[in-house]
C-alpha cells in the first residue's frame, strides 16, 4: 500500500472511532447512568458498527488491522473487562448494568472469531492461533 | 453525580483530542520536509479529503454557534440561514474548477498568487491577504472567544475564559503552525466528522428535551399566536427605508426580504475567500469538486443546517433554557460524557476554521507580501520559519483581542464575509468574464470594501473617532453591507471596464484565456442550456432568499377558528426553506454537472513556461520600499493622531 493510501486509511479509521467509538462509549455510560439496558445496547451496537466500518475500510484498502491497532483494541478490552469484574466484585452493578456489560463483552468476544473467519475463512482463522513451529513447508505425512 | 465525576470527562476527551491532533501534526511535518509540503500539502490532498474539509470549514463550527443562536433569538425571520448549505456551495461550484486549472497551469497555490499572475495587481494581492487577516483575527477569534466562554460555563468557572483562550491559542498554533497545510487537511477530516456528529447529537438532545418534534412545534405555534412574538415567524416586508441599526433602525424591524437576500450574498463570500481557495488549490485533482459541492456541502451538510441547526435554534426559541449555553449546561449536569463529546465536536469545527484562517493569513503575510515585495531572496525554508512566527504572532494577537477588546473583535468579525464577497468580481474576471480589466477589478474591489466599511460599525466608528459622523448606521435600508459593497463594486467594474483597454493582458492572463477557450471550454450542450441556467438561478434566488420569501410567510398556514393552523406541522417559513434547500440542491447539481461548471474533466495541463528574463538584483529597491513603508506608516500614524486630537475623540 502506498504511503498516501496508508495515510488516507488512517484518517478514515481515526474518523470512524472519533464518532462511533466515542459516541458508543457515551451511550453506554448514559445507559449505566440511567440504568437503561436499551441505551447501553444502542451504545454497544454503535461500537459494533464502528468495528464493521473499520473492517470495511480495511477491505477497501486491502489490509488488516495494524499491530498498534490490535494492541490498543486488546488493551482497551482488557481494561474494560477488568473494570467490569471489579465493579461486579464490589457489588456496584445493578442488574441492568450487569446485563449491559455482559452484552458488550459477549458481542466483542463473538466479534473476534467472526472477523477472523470473514477475513481468513474458518480454517484459516483457526490457523492464526494454531502455529506449527516445525512447519518446513512440506505437506503433512 | 459528584462534581468530580462530572468534570473529569471534558479534560479527558480534550486530552485525547489533543493527542490525536499532535499525532497528525507529527505525521504531516515528517511528510513536509520541503517548503512546498508545508504550504500546500504538496498539492496532494485527495479530492474526498478536500470535499469533506471544505464542507466542514464552510459551515460546521460557526454555523452551530451563530446560526442556532440567531434562530433562538430572532426566530425564522432570517430563513436564509436554513438554506445556508446551498448558498455556501454556490461560489465553489462557479469558481473552484477553473481556479484549480489556473493553479495547475501557472504552478501557484493561493488566491493572492492567482491575482498576481492574472492581474499583476499588488493591490488585489494585499486585499486578499487583508481578508485572510480579518478572518484569522476577527471571524475565527470571535468563535474561539465563544468556545472559551462555553469552557468556562461547563467547568463552572474552574477554567476561566482567559485560560481557555490561551490553551486554545496554543492548540491552534500547534495544529496549523507546526503541521502546515497537510495537517490542516488530514486532521480536518477528523474535525469535520466530529463536528458533524456533535451537531447531530446536540440537536437530538434539544429535540428530546423539547418533548419531540410535535411538542416543539406546538410550542412554536403558541409563540406565533401571541402578539409580541408573532413577528418571529414572518419576513418583515421587502425593504424598510431606515437609516440603519444605531441610527433609528430597530433590529426587530430589520429582517426584511432584502435583509435576507443581502445576507445570502454575505454567506456567498465564504467560498470566495482565500481560505477555502487555499484548500482547493492544495488538492491533487479537480474531479471531486462537483460531488463535493453538490452532495457533501449542499446536500449532506445543507441537510444538517436545515434540520439539526434549525431544530437546535427552534428549541432555544421555545425555551430559553434550551439555547446553546443552556443546552451545554444541562448536558454537563446530566450527561457529562455527552457534553464533552459534543463540545469537542463543536470546538473541533471552530478549530478547523481558525487554524486554516491563521495558516492562510500567516502564509499571505510572508509569501505573498513580505517575500515578493520586500525580501525576494528569502529561501523556501526561511519562508516556512517566518510563516510559523507570523502564525504564532497572529494567534497571540487573536488571543489578546478575544480577552481585551471583544467589541473590536466583533466589529472586525462582521467585516469578514462581506469583504470576502467583494472578491467575487476579480474572481469572475479570472474565471468567466474576460472583459473585466485589471484597473476595473482593482477599483471595483476598492469601492466594494469602502462600501462595506461605511455600512459596518468598524468603518463608521473609525470615522466617528476622526470627527466625521455618518448619517446612517449599520445596514441602512435593512440591506447588509455585503450588498452595499457589491453595488459600489459592480458599478465601478462596469464603468471602468467600459473605458479601459480590454486587450491589455499580460502573457500569463493570455495563457489562462487560451486554457478556457481551448481544452476547458464548455460543450455545445452546456452552452445551449445557458438561458435555462440563468432563469432557474434567478427564480431560485427570488423565491428562496429574495423578495419571494414574502410568499413563504403564509404559504403553509391557514387561519382556523382557534387561530392559525400550520399545514405541515411546522412554521411556514421553515417548511418554505426546506423546499428551497431541496430545490437549491437541484440547482447546484444542475450547475455543477449539466452546466459543466464543476464536473470532472480529464485533461492534462502542462506547467506554463514563462519567457526567460534576466534576473535583476532587486535588494536595493526592496530595502528602499521597506523604508518607504515604515516612513509612510509613521507619518500616517502621526496624522491620524493629529486628526483625532483635533476633531474626534
Amino acid at each position: 500500500m502506498s504511503k498516501s493510501a496508508t495515510v488516507e486509511r488512517d484518517v478514515l479509521v481515526f474518523s470512524i472511532w472519533a464518532v462511533l467509538g466515542f459516541g458508543g462509549l457515551a451511550l453506554i455510560l448514559e445507559g449505566f447512568s440511567r440504568d437503561s439496558y436499551m441505551i447501553s445496547l444502542a451504545g454497544t451496537l454503535t461500537i459494533v458498527v464502528g468495528f464493521v466500518a473499520h473492517i470495511i475500510v480495511n477491505g477497501v484498502f486491502d489490509c488488516g488491522f495494524r499491530p498498534g491497532e490490535a494492541a490498543l483494541g486488546i488493551a482497551t478490552f482488557g481494561v474494560l473487562a477488568l473494570a467490569f469484574i471489579a465493579s461486579w466484585a464490589v457489588g456496584g452493578l445493578s442488574s441492568t448494568d450487569y446485563w449491559s456489560g455482559l452484552t458488550l463483552f459477549a458481542l466483542l468476544a463473538v466479534g473476534l472469531p467472526a472477523y477472523l473467519s470473514t477475513r481468513y475463512g474458518l480454517r484459516g482463522a483457526f490457523s492464526r492461533f494454531h502455529v506449527r513451529h516445525a512447519d518446513d513447508g512440506k505437506p503433512a505425512a | 453525580m459528584t462534581g468530580m465525576a462530572s468534570s473529569i470527562w471534558l479534560p479527558l476527551f480534550a486530552l485525547f483530542y489533543i493527542a490525536v491532533m499532535l499525532y497528525w501534526v507529527r505525521v504531516s511535518s515528517t511528510s513536509s520536509l520541503s517548503g512546498d509540503g508545508f504550504f500546500s500539502a504538496g498539492h496532494a490532498l485527495s479530492p474526498w479529503i478536500s470535499a469533506l474539509v471544505i464542507a466542514g470549514a464552510s459551515m460546521t463550527g460557526w454555523f452551530v454557534l451563530g446560526g442556532s443562536q440567531q434562530i433562538a433569538a430572532q426566530g425564522f425571520q432570517m430563513p436564509v440561514l436554513i438554506v445556508g448549505g446551498v448558498l455556501l456551495a454556490l461560489p465553489g461550484t462557479l469558481f473552484f474548477k477553473r481556479l484549480w486549472f489556473i493553479a495547475e497551469r501557472m504552478r501557484v497555490s493561493s488566491q493572492a498568487e492567482i491575482f498576481r499572475v492574472y492581474y499583476h495587481s499588488a493591490f488585489l494581492v494585499v486585499v486578499s491577504v487583508a481578508v485572510t487577516l480579518v478572518f484569522a483575527l476577527g471571524f475565527a477569534g470571535l468563535q474561539i472567544r465563544a468556545v472559551a466562554g462555553f469552557i468556562e460555563l461547563m467547568t463552572g468557572g474552574a477554567v476561566s475564559r482567559l485560560s481557555a483562550s490561551v490553551v486554545l491559542g496554543f492548540i491552534l498554533f500547534a495544529g496549523a503552525g507546526i503541521g502546515g497545510m497537510r495537517a490542516i487537511g488530514l486532521f480536518g477530516v477528523i474535525q469535520t466528522v466530529l463536528a458533524f456528529a456533535g451537531i447531530v447529537a446536540l440537536s437530538g438532545f434539544a429535540l428530546i428535551w423539547s418533548g419531540g418534534f410535535a411538542a416543539l412545534n406546538a410550542g412554536l405555534l403558541d409563540l406565533s399566536a401571541s402578539d409580541p412574538s408573532a413577528g418571529l415567524f414572518t419576513v418583515n416586508g421587502v425593504i424598510r427605508f431606515t437609516s440603519g441599526l444605531g441610527r433609528g433602525g430597530e433590529l426587530a424591524n430589520a429582517n426584511t426580504a432584502l435583509a435576507n437576500l443581502s445576507f445570502a450574498f454575505a454567506l456567498m463570500g465564504f467560498q470566495a475567500s482565500p481560505l477555502i481557495i487555499k484548500l482547493v488549490l492544495s488538492t491533487r485533482s479537480p474531479n471531486g469538486i462537483a460531488a463535493g459541492q453538490t452532495w457533501v456541502t449542499a446536500g449532506f451538510f445543507g441537510a444538517i443546517i436545515a434540520f439539526c441547526i434549525a431544530l437546535t435554534g427552534a428549541a432555544g426559541l421555545v425555551d430559553r433554557d434550551l439555547a446553546l449555553g443552556g443546552l451545554f449546561s444541562a448536558l454537563q449536569t446530566g450527561s457529562p460524557w455527552f457534553a464533552a463529546w459534543i463540545f469537542i465536536g463543536v470546538a473541533a469545527g471552530v478549530q478547523l476554521l481558525a487554524g486554516l484562517a491563521l495558516f492562510v493569513a500567516g502564509e499571505g503575510l510572508i509569501r505573498h507580501v513580505y517575500r515578493p515585495y520586500f525580501h525576494s531572496r528569502l529561501s523556501k525554508q526561511g519562508a516556512v520559519t517566518l510563516t510559523r512566527i507570523a502564525i504564532a504572532v497572529l494567534a497571540v494577537l487573536a488571543m489578546l483581542m478575544e480577552n481585551l477588546t471583544p467589541v473590536t473583535l466583533s466589529a472586525l468579525a462582521a467585516l469578514a464575509l462581506p469583504m470576502a464577497f467583494q472578491l467575487w468580481t476579480p474572481l469572475l474576471g479570472v474565471t468567466w468574464l474576460p472583459w473585466i480589466t485589471r484597473p476595473a477589478a482593482a477599483t471595483g474591489v476598492g469601492f466594494g470594501i469602502a462600501g462595506v466599511l461605511l455600512t459596518e460599525p468598524l468603518g463608521y466608528q473609525v470615522l466617528s473617532f476622526f470627527g466625521l459622523e455618518l448619517p446612517w448606521g449599520r445596514w441602512p435600508w435593512t440591506i447588509h453591507s455585503a450588498l452595499w459593497g457589491m453595488a459600489a463594486n459592480v458599478a465601478a467594474v462596469l464603468i471602468i471596464s467600459a473605458i479601459t483597454n480590454r486587450n491589455a493582458l499580460g502573457s500569463e492572463a493570455r495563457e489562462i484565456r487560451q486554457l478556457f477557450s481551448g481544452p476547458l471550454s464548455t460543450s455545445d450542450k452546456a452552452r445551449g442550456l445557458r438561458s435555462t441556467a440563468w432563469s432557474v438561478t434567478l427564480a431560485w434566488f427570488f423565491l428562496a432568499v429574495g423578495p419571494g420569501l414574502i410568499f413563504g410567510n403564509a404559504a403553509f398556514v391557514v387561519t382556523g377558528d382557534s387561530g392559525p393552523i400550520w399545514l405541515l406541522g411546522m412554521p411556514s417559513l421553515w417548511a418554505w426553506s426546506l423546499a428551497a434547500w431541496v430545490s437549491g440542491l437541484g440547482l447546484i447539481w444542475f450547475l455543477s454537472y449539466k452546466m459543466e461548471m464543476a464536473s470532472p474533466v480529464h485533461v492534462a495541463v502542462p506547467p506554463y513556461e514563462p519567457p526567460l528574463r534576466l534576473k535583476k538584483d532587486t535588494s536595493a529597491v526592496e530595502q528602499e520600499r521597506l523604508r518607504s513603508l515604515i516612513l509612510t506608516g509613521a507619518v500616517g500614524f502621526a496624522l491620524a493622531v493629529l486628526i483625532a486630537f483635533s476633531f474626534g475623540g
